[in-house]
């Protein structure tokens, strides 16, 4: 092998082995946990790292301490409520700040950019305040509210919304298209990528939180998938087993709209639009 | 034009689907009761059967025991904000949090003082709950600490569990010497940075990380010294592991890897649940600390308490936790929740008195019960786990080669930062 062949393999070689370490790295815990619950408590902490025959007693303990269907059902309306209604409410938003900008909006959008720097604990208590006097405490809208515009989501929409053609906004208009109807026929097609982006991003945030539906939530049936997770770590003697096979069913969903949705999101987050 | 209607009718249809109500807990003087406790299988099954008790006297009475974690409880009490309306009538409290709940929130805990009898239940669990001298809390679990002993392991180190019964620091790290040398086995194992072993060293002796008035008391704390001092000894002779997690710690006692644990007797569930370790183990007292004041062999690692929430149905709530001043109650809940009563009288009852199969015939819950009585009282304050953190951050520096004295002046300067002097 001639010596630049041999440069060319091995830096090759080395970044491909430096790939695997980190895909290992990453993919480890996921599979720890898939592992973790098909085993039992004393094979988990023993540190077996194959699976063994415990998944069905696992489920079956999980499904008998806890209401997972109701819980699984919860998240599920309340992710999908939170989904539609905040791409559809931040995209306008985005939108709107881009195309008919000037400076009194772009003070606004200052101010909600700002607004990402409170972190949500310091507005919790107000917030549940607020939310009790209104009789928003376990009812859904108590829980989605909070999440339905968020600075971030407004920013990505903003942002993307630069590259989207003015000469596509100018023949549009020319055309006679309304100024709604070139955000719905026009910018959504284009900003699909954008979408699956802040989809994604929405459905893990709203999925996995904990903090304010833990306090809003209050009642036993508005329970939801990582609440019901940290009731399976309660006790004094916790079945890892069934926590595995807990965690294992609460982060499934998320892992699916990942991989569905995973070449969008890296097209938005690298800033490409069709 | 159509589609415009069509995401119009869409967001209508998502947004009434938004204020659709979970059912509502009662939270009036309506002669219903919500209890809030975290543990299907301890405190929630406990409550579950008092429940259960109470409505074959009172049928029209309707209780609603509800899981939530104890961390969610703090949150939603915090939130409230002193309202106590979105709040359950009992709910269960972590003991050593109770102070802190009720400094905070004064409003919001139901002052029992007056309205309930608290003869017969050890006078440190009960201190848990006292704040300024009033009481605010129903003592429920004990966290009595219990010293269980691999009895295999000692024989072959030529002992048995009387050999580490009734003794001090002294004597025990004597034999723990002697059966690492004989067996090549750590006596203890603990979790690194938790400080669970050095607070229940520092309670036995009547020690606290604060004064009675509330301002800290580190620096110049004798009996901490002297506990920090036999903590650092142990795990320097390798006579206490120390491990990452609290997963190791339980692994290390059913991997066999350490001879025994002193810790609360919640623990013994954990031992019980190794079946392949059924006949080889033994429960005692811990061991006192040497040469130090008001010593004693018994002290408290957790363990909880019942509180009743104000502006609520206060006579129904104190009328069903009349339930926790039964004796047949407390009978009923220990053989399938291991829950071991601080209320005295309860040892007399059938299950306390039982032998148990596990530990070779041993009646160990009476005997629990019986320490429990003789856990000297601490005081724990708003600040405690501010405090356990420093004393955590300043052990860990010792055991690295720290200065004792001047570890602890930091932790204390620490811990009055985080109280704003």
């Amino acid at each position: 092998m001639s010596e630049g062949a041999f440069k060319k393999y091995g830096k090759r070689t080395l970044v491909y082995l430096f790939l695997i370490l980190m895909s290992i790295i990453s993919v480890f815990p996921l599979y720890w946990c898939f592992i973790s619950s098909c085993n039992n408590t004393q094979q988990i902490l023993g540190g077996r790292m194959v699976p063994s025959t415990h998944l069905i007693e696992n489920l079956k303990n999980l499904f008998a301490q806890q209401d997972v269907l109701n819980a699984f059902k919860n998240s599920v309306i309340n992710t999908v409520l939170v989904l539609v209604l905040s791409l559809a409410i931040c995209s306008i938003a985005g939108y709107g700040f881009e195309i008919f900008h000037d400076k009194g909006k772009d003070a606004v959008m200052a101010v909600i950019m700002m607004s990402m720097m409170v972190p949500f604990v310091a507005i919790l208590v107000p917030l549940f305040q607020m939310f009790t006097k209104m009789g928003f405490v376990n009812k859904y809208i108590g829980y989605i509210l909070p999440s339905l515009s968020t600075p971030f989501l407004i920013m990505l929409f903003r942002n993307n919304a630069r590259t989207f053609p003015k000469e596509v906004l100018e023949a549009a208009r020319v055309d006679g298209l309304s100024e709604f109807g070139i955000f719905v026929r026009m910018f959504v097609p284009m900003m699909r990528p954008t979408f699956a982006a802040a989809a994604t991003i929405t459905f893990m945030n709203t999925w996995n939180a904990y903090l304010w539906p833990k306090v809003v939530l209050q009642t036993p049936d508005s329970i939801t998938m990582p609440m019901l997770v940290a009731n399976l770590l309660s006790g004094y003697v916790v079945d890892y087993g069934v926590v595995m096979a807990g965690v294992t069913i609460c982060t499934l969903p998320t892992v699916i709209v990942f991989f569905i949705l995973q070449k969008s999101f890296t097209e938005a987050v690298a800033g490409a639009v069709k | 034009m159509k589609k415009l209607i069509s995401l119009l009718l869409a967001m209508l249809m998502v947004l009434s689907l938004g204020t659709v109500a979970f059912a509502e807990p009662g939270d009036q003087a309506d002669g219903k009761l919500t209890i809030w406790c975290w543990d299907q299988t301890f405190n929630i099954a406990a409550m579950e059967k008092a429940k259960e008790m109470y409505q074959e006297e009172h049928p029209d009475v309707e209780i609603d025991v509800q899981e939530v974690l104890w961390e969610d409880v703090e949150s939603r009490i915090i939130a409230s904000n002193g309202d106590t309306s979105t709040l359950p009538d009992i709910t269960l409290i972590q003991d050593n949090a109770f102070q802190k709940e009720v400094i905070n929130y004064p409003e919001v805990f139901y002052d029992m003082t007056d309205t309930y009898d608290f003869t017969d239940f050890g006078e440190a669990k009960v201190a848990y709950s006292v704040v300024d001298g009033h009481n605010y809390g129903i003592p429920f679990d004990a966290g009595t600490v219990v010293a269980a002993w691999r009895t295999d392991y000692l024989e072959e180190a030529g002992y048995t569990v009387d050999d580490l019964t009734d003794i001090d620091m002294d004597r025990f790290l004597e034999i723990a010497r002697d059966v690492k040398e004989k067996t090549g086995m750590p006596m203890l194992s603990g979790q690194a940075g938790a400080v669970d072993t050095v607070m229940i060293l520092l309670q036995s002796c009547g020690g606290s990380l604060f004064n009675e008035d509330g301002t800290v008391n580190m620096k110049d704390n004798e009996k901490l010294k002297a506990v920090v001092d036999v903590y650092n000894t142990m795990v320097a002779e390798g006579l206490f592991i120390e491990v990452n997690s609290w997963d190791e710690y339980i692994g290390t006692l059913s991997n066999q890897s350490v001879v025994g644990t002193f810790t609360g007797c919640w623990i013994l569930s954990t031992i019980m649940s190794l079946s392949d370790q059924a006949g080889l183990w033994a429960v005692t007292n811990m061991p006192a600390m040497s040469g130090v004041e008001d010593a004693t062999n018994y002290s408290n690692n957790g363990g909880s308490s019942w509180a009743i929430i104000n502006n609520k149905d206060i006579d129904l709530a104190l009328d069903f936790m009349q339930m926790y001043r039964n004796v047949d109650f407390y009978d009923a809940i220990l053989p399938t929740t291991s829950a071991i009563a601080c209320y005295t009288p309860a040892k007399e009852g059938s299950n306390y008195t039982a032998p148990s199969d596990f530990f070779n015939g041993d009646a160990i819950f009476a005997k629990i019960v019986e320490f429990g009585a003789l856990v000297p009282a601490n005081n724990t304050g708003a600040y405690y786990y501010d405090a356990r953190d420093a004393l955590g951050t300043a052990i860990t520096n010792v055991l690295n080669g720290g200065d004792i004295d001047s570890e602890l002046a930091t932790a204390e300067d620490t811990v009055n930062f985080t109280m704003g002097f």
